[in-house]
């Protein structure tokens, strides 16, 4: 029979050490800081550069109709609107929050999943809703100065993929999200219940 | 003692951390690095214990080492001299712990696995078959009270103990006395099997 003064004797013979060393924690740093600054950088480019294309076939083709330049403004704005979007989650990853009580981090995770599918469900369907609105306006003019089977094949293209996209990916993505948001919230309500004060 | 005084003296360069940056201008990456170190050597056993006493394995004890200190250092700046910085790291540790789940979908093991024994053969003396054994044994208490135990096991002051799991002094005297007699009856009931 060990009493607890005994097992503390144990803990404190234990020779295990962890095999972290500071230049492995250095080395890592230094890769994640990369590779999150070069991952924002790449999507950011990649968006400015849709967004310059866009601007650039504004400037270059005269179009006449109002609903093309309508179509264009909204193409720009969804393209600004997926810029903030991807700063403001980047900003999120917000490491001031690690040093919190572990009850209020657990809040804040899950406030923070919670915002995440939002932004997955509601905020996706706006986007999918305006740039799909977006094709519709730019296609009327196009209807008009290219033949019919054309402009039939480029709507066909266009909404079958937006179809795709939101109908399938997303759901398929949405699905995996929220089993996962489901299983965290359950596992981190059975952690904050043990931290709780009032269970004494 | 050694321990007290170790943490005041990572705390002092701490508080002097900034007019200390400000007098030395292009060093200071350099002085971050050093600050780091002496942070890194202070207090990653400990952080071991606890990720360790948490997940009940090493290959993810070892993860999340890296990971918590990897937070420490991008918080280093940020740092709030009004706590001790063993409370902020073990905080950070914790919360680390938390989110790893969360991520990784990995959970916390109910047992140790034999791996960790059988991978130190014949070397394994009998004082480690002990601390694996208090490990299976820690590893049988829920996630919270196993944070808990590995920080009282470690001597960390209560004060300390409870500013970090963010439970009242009183409370947790409470609750430590009940894990104490959970642990010590779960490793005597494990040593008689």
């Amino acid at each position: 029979m060990k009493d607890f003064e005994a097992l503390k004797v144990i803990w404190h013979n234990q020779i295990t050490l962890p095999k972290v060393s500071q230049d492995a924690v250095f080395k890592k740093i230094q890769k994640t800081k990369n590779g999150l600054s070069r991952r924002l950088l790449f999507e950011i480019v990649g968006m400015g550069l849709a967004a310059t294309a866009i601007i650039a076939v504004w400037w270059i083709i005269p179009f006449n109709m109002w609903t093309t330049h309508l179509a264009m403004t909204i193409f720009l704005a969804c393209c600004i609107y997926y810029i903030i979007a991807m700063i403001s989650n980047y900003r999120q990853i917000n490491y001031d929050k690690l040093i919190d009580k572990p009850e209020d981090y657990i809040t804040y995770l899950k406030k923070y999943k919670q915002e995440r599918y939002v932004l997955n469900t509601r905020k996706y369907t706006v986007y999918s809703i305006f740039l799909s609105t977006g094709f519709l306006l730019y296609f009327i003019e196009i209807s008009l100065t290219t033949p019919l089977w054309v402009t039939i094949l480029a709507l066909i293209f266009t909404f079958s993929w937006a179809a795709f996209s939101y109908f399938v990916s997303m759901r398929i993505y949405i699905i995996r999200e929220e089993s996962k948001l489901e299983e965290m919230i359950r596992n981190l309500e059975r952690i904050q219940k043990q931290f709780d004060d009032t269970d004494l | 003692m050694q321990k007290k005084k170790r943490c005041g003296s990572i705390k002092v360069n701490i508080c002097n951390k900034t007019q200390y940056f400000k007098s030395k201008g292009q060093n200071k990456s350099l002085s971050k690095e050093a600050l780091f170190k002496e942070i890194f050597q202070a207090n990653s056993k400990k952080i071991y214990h606890l990720c360790y006493g948490y997940t009940g394995d090493d290959e993810s004890a070892n993860d999340l080492v890296q990971e918590t200190f990897i937070k420490v250092w991008q918080n280093l700046d940020k740092f709030r001299n009004q706590a001790l910085i063993s409370t902020w790291i073990y905080r950070i540790a914790v919360n680390t712990c938390l989110s790893y789940l969360r991520i990784e979908k990995r959970h916390p093991k109910d047992e140790l696995t034999d791996h960790i024994i059988e991978t130190k053969g014949e070397e394994v003396s009998e004082k480690n078959e002990q601390v694996s054994s208090l490990y299976k044994c820690i590893a049988q208490l829920e996630e919270g009270e196993r944070f808990i135990i590995t920080m009282v096991l470690d001597e960390l002051p209560y004060a300390e103990i409870a500013a970090i799991s963010g439970i009242s002094e009183g409370n947790l005297r409470v609750k430590i006395h009940r894990i104490k007699q959970k642990l010590t009856e779960i490793y005597n009931k494990y040593e008689r099997f």
